[in-house]
């Protein structure tokens, strides 16, 4: 039996640009499966990396609300919506957006890092240090994991930033235009990765894209054009 | 002053204070997130670019070094100048002026029972003329004008340094009492004895300037410029290394920081291995000439005062002159130029018949009166409370007048070290506010440059922010990144001024005579500040204010890039690449 774990109920999103008020997303209702492989495919501009932001507690809705795991995530404290990006969200984005100063391992470790105390990390480093070096070995990264994100190749890049989405095991997993800055050949591997994350792993995976070819790959397509969803969810 | 420090009642709720707030910022720095540390120290060392904070610290160590160093030299010429004063003169003192104060020793029992004060001790004081033949062929006779003193040795002992700035009797093993005693071997048994004196060296003697010989530590200069450069060389060490992790052929590059590690390191011990051997220098200083050897004669001449305030008279009209062939039994230098070039110390009595003071009975339809003195010098255990001790012996006085009714309206003058210090210690409270007011202009502005590094490198580094909110930081958390980054560059900052300030006035004098015999720039004539050493005295209060002021402006001036941070909305820096 198929669970909800994540609901969007009319999210609208304005931005105020001086006087002018642009409304980007308007009334965006749908629902998301435990385990399910779901793409938005809209052209640019059709607000669909706006969705995702509203979906992974990136950002507020002017209306509307997200039920993450049951929980209304915008009546919650902006405190709870940060451990859950840290703890049961993964991002990736088109532009990788891996800290340049830190090393893909350091990269890799940086959720783990962020909610480890100084006083409790000598203890727990290791912990964290041997579950990132195996997911960025899954990847193919184990030879560049003291490398700095500069010295890797596009793909390399991606799969690192992968590795940062799912080292601690997120429930969802959030990919904004994962293959948009790859060539064919390179996004195919990515995609062979969610694919194959999503089928053996169980992880619930959304995406954005506006590649037909890409969204052909998710369980379900939904279909987002100047804010408005096409199909309903 | 150290057990001054340590007997301060505030010492104990400062020194639990100071635990508690350590170890809560122990505790924050523990509990805070790991992220913040590692990011922190990239930002701040990693590669070339680091060097932009690095240099914004060198305005904070400038200005902890000189704020430490400037204002440790001028309080201890605050400090030597209190040391002179209660030497020669006191802490507090009951000034009665010309007409002269009866019944002196009970008023000195009153004021001695005052809390705070240490002792207390009668002087009479009077204008004179000094005569004295020169010990040199060929100079005539010499006139000046003076100050005659009269003190009672023992008491006066007690008062402060008056006995080190004896020149014949320093340290030698005597009797307070016995300092203006002649002894023996500088009275010729042929001549009758006449009473000791004490002369102040300028008065005694004449400028002259005189190769003198000094011991100095040889090679501190060259151990603390080392130092210094080795410290500049570490901080280099840390670039060369940060850098060469972002490098390809990194492996060369870390070769390269190895090799000038061991360099520094070998400059370090080279440095400590300089010797500093005390080697005696010679030096050209103005000095005063005594112009009479101890044991010969010397002949005060003063007017007395009668009880009533009229000037002794003979016959005619003329005023009577009362002379004293007194015999140099020492000379005094204590620095302070006033005393030095018009005391001349004799014992109270002597004093006391000269100036007209002495207890007389009534004659020629003269009433009878009782001794008197010109001044009471009060030592106090805390010279800070000299204004609030002053006050109590006002009060002290006004309750005498009120129980000896025939001590009659007096108008007395009460005054503190400080107040007769007052040209001098005014010249360094100016000297003081002035470098202070610059310094803080340097730290407004040092604090400015942090606030707008810390915004720039918030600004810079938006996409970092939005990653890291992206990964679950908080908005507080990031924020306080880069209040950590501002504090780290003005600790980094304190350090530097901090060892660099303490370095130089622990080598101040070798420093100085380096300077002076390498360059020719005579940085501190002695001559002219009579010190025979630069003075100084380290504040500890002062040090931990300047260091903890300088970290907090660093990281409240940090906050526009901790506020740019903390506000910033993840979607806004992810957004656009």
């Amino acid at each position: 039996m198929s669970e909800t774990i994540l609901q969007a109920h009319g999210l609208t999103k304005d931005y105020v640009m001086g006087a002018t008020r642009l409304r980007v997303l308007h009334q965006v209702t749908l629902s998301v499966e435990r385990g399910e492989f779901l793409c938005i495919l809209g052209p640019s501009g059709s607000g669909k990396s706006t969705l995702l932001h509203l979906l992974g507690l990136l950002d507020r809705p002017t209306e509307g609300s997200v039920i993450f795991e049951g929980q209304d995530a915008f009546a919650r404290p902006k405190r709870w919506r940060d451990r859950m990006r840290n703890e049961a969200i993964g991002f990736v984005f088109q532009f990788y957006y891996l800290m340049p100063d830190l090393s893909v391992l350091e990269n890799t470790l940086l959720p783990a890092m962020i909610r480890t105390p100084l006083v409790k990390w000598p203890l727990a480093k290791r912990r964290h240090r041997e579950r990132a070096a195996q997911v960025l070995a899954d990847l193919g990264l184990a030879e560049r994991m003291l490398h700095l994100p500069q010295e890797l190749s596009g793909g390399e890049r991606q799969r690192a930033a992968l590795a940062r989405a799912l080292v601690h095991e997120p429930r969802v997993l959030f990919a904004d235009e994962p293959t948009g800055n790859l060539d064919t050949a390179t996004g195919a591997e990515i995609m062979r990765v969610l694919a194959r994350l999503n089928k053996k792993g169980g992880l619930t995976v959304v995406m954005v894209t506006h590649d037909e070819r890409v969204a052909a790959q998710a369980d379900r397509v939904l279909r987002l054009r100047d804010g408005r969803l096409l199909h309903g969810a | 002053m150290q057990d001054q420090w340590l007997a301060s009642p505030w010492l104990i709720p400062a020194v639990i204070a100071g635990v508690f707030v350590a170890l809560g910022l122990l505790a924050v720095v523990l509990w805070t997130p790991v992220y913040k540390h590692i990011i922190c120290l990239k930002y701040l060392f990693c590669g070339w670019k680091a060097v932009v904070p690095m240099v914004s610290a060198l305005p904070a160590a400038l200005g902890v070094f000189l704020l430490i160093l400037v204002f440790a030299i001028m309080d201890g010429f605050v400090a030597e100048t209190r040391e002179m004063t209660r030497g020669t003169l006191a802490d507090v003192i009951v000034d009665a002026h010309m007409e002269g104060l009866p019944y002196y020793d009970d008023l000195v029992r009153q004021i001695e029972n005052i809390e705070g004060v240490q002792t207390a001790t009668p002087i009479v004081q009077a204008y004179a003329v000094m005569r004295l033949k020169p010990r040199f062929a060929g100079i005539k006779p010499l006139v000046r004008p003076c100050i005659l003193i009269g003190i009672r040795p023992a008491e006066k002992a007690e008062m402060g340094r008056f006995h080190e700035y004896l020149q014949r009797q320093r340290g030698a093993e005597y009797l307070a009492a016995d300092v203006l005693h002649v002894p023996e071997f500088l009275r010729p048994r042929s001549e009758p004895p006449h009473r000791g004196c004490i002369g102040g060296i300028g008065l005694i003697g004449t400028p002259m300037p005189k190769k003198v010989r000094e011991i100095v530590q040889a090679g501190a200069e060259w151990r603390v410029l080392l130092w210094f450069m080795t410290g500049l060389a570490a901080v280099i060490t840390l670039f060369v290394w940060q850098a060469s992790r972002r490098r390809h052929g990194r492996r060369l590059w870390q070769i390269a920081a190895l090799v000038w590690a061991l360099s520094v390191a070998a400059l370090a011990v080279a440095a400590a291995l300089i010797p500093v051997v005390p080697t005696e220098v010679e030096r050209t200083q103005v000095i005063d000439l005594p112009l009479l050897d101890y044991g010969a004669d010397l002949v005060v001449s003063t007017i007395p005062v009668r009880p009533s305030g009229a000037l002794e008279v003979e016959a005619g009209g003329i005023p009577k002159v009362s002379s004293r062939v007194l015999t140099l039994v020492d000379t005094f230098k204590s620095g302070y130029w006033e005393a030095d070039s018009t005391n001349v110390y004799v014992d109270f009595a002597t004093a006391q018949q000269m100036a007209g003071m002495e207890s007389q009975s009534a004659s020629d339809g003269r009433p009878a009166a009782p001794a008197r003195a010109s001044q009471i010098q009060v030592k106090i255990a805390d010279p800070a409370r000299g204004p609030e001790i002053a006050r109590k012996i006002e009060a002290a006085w006004r309750q005498f007048v009120r129980e000896r009714p025939e001590v009659g309206f007096l108008p007395l003058t009460v005054n503190t070290w400080q107040t007769q210090q007052r040209m001098i210690l005014t010249v360094v409270e100016v000297e003081r506010n002035i470098t202070a007011l610059m310094l803080g202009m340097m730290f407004l502005g040092f604090g400015i440059l942090i606030a707008l590094i810390s915004y720039v490198m918030a600004y810079i580094k938006s996409r970092d922010v939005g990653i890291l909110k992206a990964v679950g930081a908080r908005d507080v958390g990031v924020g306080s990144l880069f209040l950590g980054y501002g504090f780290i560059i003005g600790l980094l900052g304190t350090a530097i001024g901090l060892v660099g300030a303490l370095l130089m006035l622990h080598y101040l004098d070798p420093i100085e005579i380096w300077v002076n015999s390498t360059l020719g720039i005579d940085v501190f004539p002695r001559e002219m500040y009579y010190f025979d050493h630069i003075p100084q005295h380290l504040s500890r209060e002062w040090c931990v204010a300047v260091c903890v002021g300088v970290l907090v402006l660093s990281t409240l001036a940090s906050m526009a890039g901790g506020l740019l941070a903390a506000l910033k909305q993840p979607v806004e820096a992810l957004r656009y690449e």
